[in-house]
């Protein structure tokens, strides 16, 4: 038997391969892999130039109808006056002296921690972080791609009468996605790793206090939690799909789901306090809670990591058993027509 | 239909207990008792909505029966391995679009296990689309994805092969090469159900049938012996009052009626001979005696009440 799933798994890629959405998925997730990481790049270089930049608001400008402005800490701290604001007030550019001397004291910190998060092996988790949302959708839509086309085109009929098994058929797609979601991430941190090491050649020498943030063994820990944070999802988006037996449905839920957790998980927790024990064990909470991402829920307390991976391990059993037992019990009928 | 268990590999490859399929109150197939007998073209007949498809689809795995039994080759019906010795081509054929011909065929020969890759250049070659096996499935004409669902079904050389309207999209050339192909798929051994309104190209290609109406089977046997059952002669006497009433009392005849200045008697033609002695006896002479030999075309619509002009079912 494992070898006819392994079989099966084989020749799921050979179809998944030759769609240009598996390809254009990678293209997305690779680009805001890389977004990640030279977001951080530039953000350390325009904090190392203008050492921090503060925002003047309207009103504390001399001139009316101005809009707020930015300046830099470095041109405040030089002490040239060639480099002082000249359309601000003296008191005003006194007091934005004051805040970056304030700020100053924290900027090497501040570097360090920066620089961690473009340079190896830190900018491999805080990439992940960055994704995280985005991957979750991607891998709705490959997954409700996958298993809705047999549906849509109304190819199930002609997979099963080839005498493959309807378990063994939908496992065969379980592994494949997982397996391609693997190979995605990894794919991923590859490329987050390559231009890592191009952004530390541009950056120069590491500021002082930084290659702290994270270890090689972190950057694996949040590769294995960034995969296993996707299985619940694969789950639910099969479920839909195969509820509605349609692609269209299974993408609509999954993108849809991410969004509307965090929407009536704000809404309702604003109105009454015991929905937060609820939210507890809603799916993107935990999913949040296990890669320690804040996931949409900013300042929020997230689900403890043993708490989490529970949830999301039931979550994936339930969802996934439902379909499969709907898969396998259902009168298979012909094409709906969708993709 | 007894002990179906003990249906054994030299005789029937289909047999079905009792099957029986319901949507709601919709009785799609009901009480389906059929047996195949191994070897050569079996017609599945029926009106639009009769079961045809719902029974291939019990006899294939694709639908759950409500109740009863289907077995293929002698095992349960929608077990896989009892599967890969089955071809079938269901309703319209279905293939991934954005895959080409051949790496449909490939891909659906991978995942059943069936044959070599050498098959699928030779089954292109049999369905003629050996030109077109590259371009995508979602570029091919009704005509091209009938072939390419029959090189399917025939991937693995099954020994029992369903072929559902093969001939739907096909020009008249197509439909010619089509019928002599299932015509020699039927040889050697291997059995063909071949379910199809084209009764013409059915009565030419079968030997065996079975008709169902509203769900139910409601004649089975060899084409030669359905026909049979219902032969008529035409007959034009020197008293068609006195022959009504001698042709009434004989046991064997099934009716006569009055048509176009003669009468048409339903009875075996190789008894027109007894006819045309019972008819002498009572000094009722016979000027002419044809035998109708009518075609499975008329045979159907008759039995199953369709109106020809509809192709439906008569209420």
């Amino acid at each position: 038997m494992i070898a006819h799933i392994a079989n099966l798994t084989v020749w799921e890629w050979f179809k998944l391969r030759r769609r240009w959405m598996l390809w254009i998925l990678l293209v997305f997730a690779l680009l805001f892999a890389q977004l990640a990481v030279w977001g951080a790049f530039f953000s350390y270089r325009n904090v190392q130039e203008t050492g921090g930049e503060l925002t003047v608001p309207a009103t504390l400008q001399q001139q009316q109808g101005r809009v707020p402005r930015t300046v830099r800490c470095n041109d405040l701290l030089s002490g040239e006056a060639s480099r002082r604001p000249a359309d601000l007030d003296a008191q005003v550019v006194a007091g934005l002296t004051a805040q970056c001397r304030q700020q100053a004291t924290t900027l090497p910190a501040r570097l360090a921690r920066t620089y961690d998060t473009f340079t190896l092996p830190g900018s491999i988790p805080n990439a992940l972080n960055t994704v995280q949302t985005l991957g979750l959708i991607l891998v709705a839509i490959l997954t409700a791609s996958a298993i809705g086309i047999d549906y849509g085109a109304g190819t199930l009929r002609s997979v099963l009468t080839q005498g493959t098994g309807r378990w063994p058929y939908l496992t065969a797609k379980f592994v494949t996605l997982a397996g391609l979601t693997a190979l995605g991430l990894l794919v991923a941190a590859a490329s987050v790793a390559l231009s890592s090491a191009v952004a530390s050649g541009l950056a120069g020498a590491a500021p002082l206090g930084a290659g702290v943030a994270a270890t090689w063994s972190d950057a694996g820990v949040a590769l294995w939690k960034a995969w296993v944070s996707i299985l619940p999802y694969i789950a639910l988006t099969a479920f839909v799909t195969v509820v509605a037996r349609s692609s269209a449905a299974g993408m609509a839920i999954g993108l849809g789901y991410y969004f509307a957790e965090q929407l009536i998980v704000a809404l309702l927790s604003n109105f009454f306090s015991w929905f937060q024990n609820i939210a507890d064990y809603l799916l993107v909470r935990n999913i949040s809670g296990w890669t320690g991402g804040t996931g949409g829920f900013p300042g929020a307390v997230l689900p403890d990591q043993t708490h989490a991976i529970v949830v999301l391990t039931v979550y994936t059993v339930v969802l996934g058993g439902i379909a499969f037992w709907l898969y396998e019990r259902r009168d298979v009928q012909g094409a709906t027509g969708g993709g | 239909m007894t002990g179906m268990n003990t249906i054994g590999p030299g005789e029937y490859v289909i047999g079905t207990r009792a099957l029986t399929k319901r949507y709601g109150d919709v009785l799609a197939v009901n009480d389906l008792t059929l047996r195949v007998p191994r070897g050569g073209v079996f017609g599945f007949l029926g009106p639009n909505g009769s079961g045809k498809t719902t029974t291939m689809g019990m006899l294939l795995g694709l639908v759950h029966p409500s109740s009863g039994e289907a077995r293929i080759f002698g095992d349960p019906a929608r077990h896989p391995a009892t599967l890969r010795r089955v071809g079938a081509m269901v309703e319209t054929p279905t293939f991934y679009p954005y895959l080409s011909g051949r790496a449909n065929l490939r891909y659906f020969q991978a995942i059943g296990r069936r044959g070599s890759p050498a098959d699928i250049e030779r089954l292109l070659t049999l369905v003629d689309l050996g030109k077109r096996a590259d371009s995508k499935f979602a570029t091919y004409s009704l005509g091209m994805k009938q072939r390419l669902g029959i090189a399917c079904a025939l991937l693995g050389d099954p020994e029992l092969v369903f072929l559902d309207e093969p001939t739907n999209g096909l020009d008249p050339a197509g439909v010619v090469e089509v019928r002599e192909l299932i015509r020699e798929l039927g040889t050697g051994g291997r059995t063909v159900v071949l379910s199809s309104h084209m009764l013409a190209e059915t009565e030419l290609v079968c030997d065996n049938v079975a008709v169902l109406s509203r769900g139910r089977l409601i004649a089975q046997g060899t084409i030669k012996e359905l026909l049979r059952e219902h032969d008529s002669l035409r007959l034009h006497t020197t008293d068609d009052a006195g022959a009504q009433t001698v042709l009434a009392a004989l046991p064997w005849v099934e009716g006569v009626t009055q048509e176009d200045g003669g009468l048409i008697v339903t009875a075996p033609q190789d008894r027109s001979w007894e006819i045309a002695r019972a008819l002498a006896d009572r000094q009722v002479y016979v000027s002419e005696l044809v035998p109708l030999h009518r075609t499975l075309e008329e045979f159907f619509m008759e039995i199953t009440g369709t109106d020809p002009t509809t192709g439906r079912e008569r209420t």
